[in-house]
């Protein structure tokens, strides 16, 4: 069946208009000349009449945009002092008028809930740095009592923890590891190249990679593959009142759930580390062997003298364990403290992997700067 | 409120005060529960009863007042709850909270392993006993998320219960509910207080479940924002001189739309 546009009929006799609605008010059908219609008909600075009377043609339809319609134009009309009266419309649209005037029953006073200085963003960093750092010193705390052994934290989490992101995480700190390698050897070869002096790379991928692309290319996975799983599980455990079921219990979730996964990752990442420091050789060596037709063991064997001091090494494990703290602290901290909702829980997320890689680069900065200044070069 | 001598208490809240941040939620909260009592906390939506309730498992501290036990109060110098407070009593929440990653049998030791000096068999016989109590016999090995809302309840429940607590906190216990596992759910909580002898504190708003399982009850309101009336809610029905409370009990809307605003 189809549908009548909407009219609006004005008829003006001395003191009162009389408006006649006909044709479907219905939402589906536009309501452009109507509402040019009445805007016209508003839009005078004084009138001549006192009242608007509304009927209706009872074979129109219609719906929710007669309401809004009727109640718009009452407004409008009151606000200029006009009377109104709807007496001539049926009466279940005079009832839905007056409900939809019933104020609302429920007005607490939502809003003014933060307090001013959550209101710039400023403030609102210096307040997420105190949160962090009271959560830092409350890890600290764990850590000590752990030592103590009087903590809550119980060794099996922590050996599944080490399991996720320690061995769950080799194949792909392979893969990484291996292109990194790779990638430097081609990179070199063409430098190296110009000055006759192609055996270079083996020395060149090696201190690249211990000490610095091994380190840093895990902490990039870590932080994208375990600070991001940490930091989604603690959220919707949060999110499912599971970490309030531990405080009612008394279990600290700093002790249950902060400190397996932190301190696995602690441990997990200088090994992982190390793996990729070999892969990433073994990288430079396929590149070495296969393309510049070097023998393995010359190669090897430059790969070593490079190599002499195991301090290349260690500074790289030293980095590592800066990082792998970085990513527990930041990824369990962005959990625990989601807000109460699905939005937030994707925005603690995100932001772990963000705030960890910044993080990562900045802290690998500071270490190398520390290490030339202090000769450990 | 002072307390009667002839009284068994067994909880007692002395005038608390509610915040979160500078928005006030409740003030001069003071009652008390008698041992062995089922007392509901009733009222409107946003009334602040979720509210209280946090404060009494621990989860939210109050800006004045305390919680009292027998066996000490609640809230300490720290910002952590007390913990010998704490050990009086279990908590069943609203979507039930069951530690996602672990098992029945695992959520239900977990407090025993982490707080009793039992050997492992001794523990894993309890918890099977836990889950008896609730009709979750042979789920041991199901994790939440393969039962349905109300075997998750009653999971809840056999972990509040893990502690042989004396007192039981249960947040909207009906929420989510068919009549029928509701209805269960009530007679559950019949019989604990009935043959174990604890006390409950309930959230809820069900009216069927406040007239079947409670002896007494406070109602909060949420423009008062405190205790308005408090008492057994079959009387209260009958002989309360609020109109809010009568409304409530007896499910009718209000007739004047505007006194609550």
């Amino acid at each position: 069946m189809t549908l009548k546009p909407k009219i609006l009929q004005i008829t003006q006799n001395h003191q009162c208009v009389d408006l006649t609605l006909s044709g479907d008010w219905v939402i589906r059908m536009e309501s452009g000349l109507v509402q040019e219609k009445w805007s016209n008909f508003i839009s005078p600075k004084s009138f001549l009449f006192e009242k608007c009377r509304f009927q209706i043609d009872s074979k129109s339809k219609w719906d929710s945009s007669l309401l809004v319609f009727l109640l718009k134009a009452r407004k409008e009309l009151s606000e200029r002092n006009i009377g109104v009266d709807f007496s001539g419309l049926p009466e279940k649209i005079q009832n839905l008028l007056s409900f939809a005037d019933a104020r609302s029953t429920n007005r607490r006073n939502f809003g003014n809930d933060t307090l001013d200085y959550e209101s710039n963003s400023l403030g609102l960093f210096l307040l997420s740095l105190q949160q962090f750092s009271t959560f830092w010193g409350k890890w600290l705390w764990s850590v000590t009592q752990l030592l103590m052994g009087r903590s809550y934290m119980r060794f099996t989490d922590f050996f599944v923890a080490c399991r996720d992101c320690g061995a769950s995480a080799l194949p792909i700190v392979t893969l990484i590891a291996f292109l990194t390698g790779l990638t430097m050897a081609f990179v070199g070869s063409v430098q190296l190249e110009k000055f006759n002096a192609t055996i270079y790379v083996a020395d060149l991928v090696s201190l690249a990679m211990v000490r610095e692309m091994g380190a840093l290319m895990v902490a990039i996975v870590m932080a994208g593959r375990t600070g991001a799983s940490f930091a989604a599980e603690l959220g919707s455990m949060k999110l499912r009142e599971e970490i309030d079921s531990l405080r009612t219990f008394g279990i600290p979730a700093m002790d249950f759930l902060v400190l397996p996964r932190t301190l696995a990752l602690f441990f997990m990442t200088p090994l992982l580390t190390l793996y990729a420091d070999v892969v990433g050789i073994l990288g430079g060596l396929t590149v070495g062997t296969q393309v510049m037709d070097f023998s393995s063991l010359h190669y090897f064997e430059q790969t070593q003298s490079a190599l002499t001091n195991m301090w290349e090494v260690y500074s790289g494990l030293i980095k590592s364990l800066a990082f792998g703290l970085i990513i527990g602290l930041i990824g369990c901290y962005k959990g625990m403290f989601t807000g109460n909702n699905s939005t937030s829980l994707g925005k603690s997320v995100t932001s772990s992997v963000v705030v960890s890689i910044t993080l990562i680069v900045i802290c690998d900065a500071c270490f190398e700067i520390f290490f030339s200044f202090m000769g450990y070069r | 409120m002072s307390s009667d001598p002839d009284k068994n208490w067994i909880l007692r809240a002395d005038s608390l005060l509610l915040k979160y941040g500078r928005n006030m939620v409740l003030k001069d909260v003071s009652f008390e529960l008698t041992q062995g009592d089922c007392l509901t906390i009733m009222g409107s939506s946003g009334c602040g009863k979720s509210t209280l309730l946090k404060s009494m498992v621990g989860l939210l501290r109050p800006s004045k007042g305390n919680i009292e036990f027998r066996n000490g109060l609640l809230w300490g110098k720290s910002d952590l709850p007390n913990q010998e407070a704490v050990a009086n009593f279990g908590v069943l929440f609203q979507g039930s909270a069951l530690w996602g990653s672990m098992n029945l049998l695992e959520n239900i030791s977990l407090p025993l392993e982490t707080f009793s000096e039992l050997k492992a068999a001794e523990i894993e016989e309890i918890a099977a006993y836990k889950l008896s109590l609730v009709g979750l016999a042979g789920c041991e090995h199901l994790y939440p998320s393969q039962l349905s809302g109300g075997m998750q309840k009653r999971a809840g429940l056999a972990r509040a219960l893990s502690m042989d607590p004396q007192i039981l906190f249960l947040d909207e216990p009906s929420a989510g509910l068919d009549p029928i596992n509701s209805r269960q759910l009530d007679e559950l909580i019949l019989e604990l207080k009935q043959s174990l002898g604890i006390s409950f504190v309930v959230v809820t708003h069900e009216l069927e479940s406040i007239f079947a399982i409670s002896d007494d009850s406070i109602f909060l309101s949420p423009s008062e924002k405190t205790i308005i009336e408090r008492g057994a809610p079959g009387v209260l029905k009958s002989s309360s001189n609020n109109p809010e409370v009568v409304r409530f009990l007896s499910r009718t809307a209000a007739e004047d739309q505007n006194t609550a605003g």
